[in-house]
């Protein structure tokens, strides 16, 4: 597994790679079997997935992460009812309520970390699957206009991804709804289904994207 | 043999002079495993990508790749994060600091029917286990209580560990930070929970719920440990890898 010292002195480093976590050289095989892990000799570091068809893969399940998103920003979230009173709130009220009592902090990093940061992930992410389609080095012809390219996007999804949370934003809103069901009716509106099968969507895409795969298909769309 | 590292602009010394211990012979450890730091390659952290080391005038401080950059991504590179120790526990003591205050504090205040009930997050399991309502109280009390403070003990073992010269366990210790790296944002589950409650229960006077000062600060604590446990570098703990 381990790279010889051949290898070394020459610029050929395309299937060389080290691991992240204890820096061993590793010989990545050119065909991982679908849904096999590739594991560090060493230190059992996670390097990659094989998967026989992912870009397809990814880009539909991106696709249809992005238009759940759509419907969990457009309908109603939970509806409340206690003492004749009914409250309805919509998936951003749960920040937008914090940032009206002064925790501006809060409700900013709430937004982000449920909404904002995983949306950015998959659009970026779509964009970088497209990007790689065409396929072409002029940058002026892809989808992102020439503005972005799709190494400066594939660094933002680096730095984004640690902070996407959509899975515990879930686990949240399960807790606070045990928490309150005792008190008042509670109704749960077409958003919060979206959401519900969104966080689980997008942790898996979150999965199968490693930094090896996702970096290959940059380097096809460069 | 001593002399020889302050004269040789290699990899190796680098990274034995970021782990705060005397520089060692590379003879020593280079041959011992295949890195790509012994094979004068840098390991982009953002990209994977393989770049080769060029040594620089800086190379006896142990700054020698601080000015290179990714081939591929334009990141800065090194060989090993830089005074990763040093940051990680930084930003740790300053995580444990904020901790106090996120106890103290009431994370919660709950007005019902004109009566103002303040909870802190201890309170507030202590309550649930009240009610009994076990499995709120369970998930409240791993995600606030045990998580930040197990967090805190893995990043402050695994940098005493760093510092140690040899005999260090590397693959339970790396398996130490995989475990705290994907537990860390599992403690925002708390503030979550509060800004659904703060957004959901708003009955005027009848009964409403605003956020207090302790979940600013806990949100501060979980987002600290966060890029504490990124800054660590779990290569340093390799290159102590002893000799077969």
């Amino acid at each position: 597994m381990t790279g010889t010292g051949s290898s070394i002195g020459s610029k050929r480093t395309e299937h060389l790679h080290a691991c992240a976590q204890c820096d061993l050289l590793v010989e990545i095989p050119a065909i991982i079997p679908h849904r096999t892990n590739v594991y560090c000799p060493r230190c059992h570091y996670n390097i990659a997935l094989g998967h026989n068809n992912a870009k397809q893969h990814v880009l539909a399940l991106a696709i249809t992460a992005l238009l759940l998103m759509v419907i969990a920003c457009s309908f109603d979230f939970i509806s409340f009812s206690a003492n004749g009173q009914l409250r309805t709130i919509s998936l951003f009220q749960t920040s937008a309520e914090l940032f009206v009592q002064g925790y501006f902090v809060i409700s900013i990093l709430v937004a982000a970390f449920m909404f904002v940061l995983p949306a950015a992930y998959l659009i970026l992410l779509c964009l970088i699957i497209l990007n790689s389609h065409t396929g072409s080095s002029d940058q002026s012809s892809n989808l992102s206009g020439g503005l972005l390219s799709s190494v400066t996007m594939g660094k933002w999804m680096s730095y984004i991804l640690p902070w996407t949370m959509s899975e515990v934003f879930l686990i949240g809103v399960l807790v606070a709804l045990i928490k309150v069901i005792s008190m008042a009716d509670i109704t749960l509106q077409t958003s919060f289904w979206a959401y519900v099968i969104f966080a689980p969507l997008f942790t898996y895409i979150t999965s199968v994207v490693d930094a090896h795969r996702l970096w290959g298909w940059i380097d096809n769309a460069a | 043999m001593p002399h020889k590292s302050a004269s040789n602009p290699s990899v190796n010394d680098a990274t034995h002079t970021l782990s705060n211990q005397p520089p060692t012979p590379p003879e020593l450890h280079a041959p011992s495993a295949d890195t790509a730091a012994a094979n004068g390659l840098i390991n982009c952290l953002v990209c994977q990508h393989l770049s080769h080391a060029t040594p620089s005038i800086n190379s006896t401080q142990g700054l020698n790749d601080s000015q290179q950059r990714c081939s591929r991504c334009d990141s800065a590179l090194s060989s090993r994060t830089q005074n990763s120790v040093q940051t990680t526990l930084g930003l740790l003591i300053t995580s444990m600091l904020l901790y106090i205050p996120a106890n103290l504090y009431p994370i919660m205040r709950t007005q019902l029917l004109g009566e103002t009930q303040d909870s802190t997050i201890i309170g507030g399991i202590i309550l649930f286990i009240q009610h009994q309502s076990y499995f709120v109280a369970a998930v409240i009390f791993v995600a606030s209580v045990m998580v930040p403070l197990a967090k805190m003990f893995a990043l402050a073992w695994l940098c005493y560990s760093a510092t140690r010269p040899t005999h260090i366990r590397q693959y339970e210790l790396t398996r130490l930070y995989r475990i705290t790296e994907f537990i860390g944002k599992w403690s925002m589950v708390d503030i979550f929970v509060v800004a659904i409650l703060v957004a959901l229960i708003q009955m005027g006077g009848i009964m409403s719920v605003t956020a207090g000062f302790a979940a600013s600060a806990f949100a501060a604590v979980v987002m600290l440990t966060m890029i504490s446990a990124h800054q660590f570098d779990t290569r340093i703990l390799w290159d102590k890898l002893e000799p077969e």
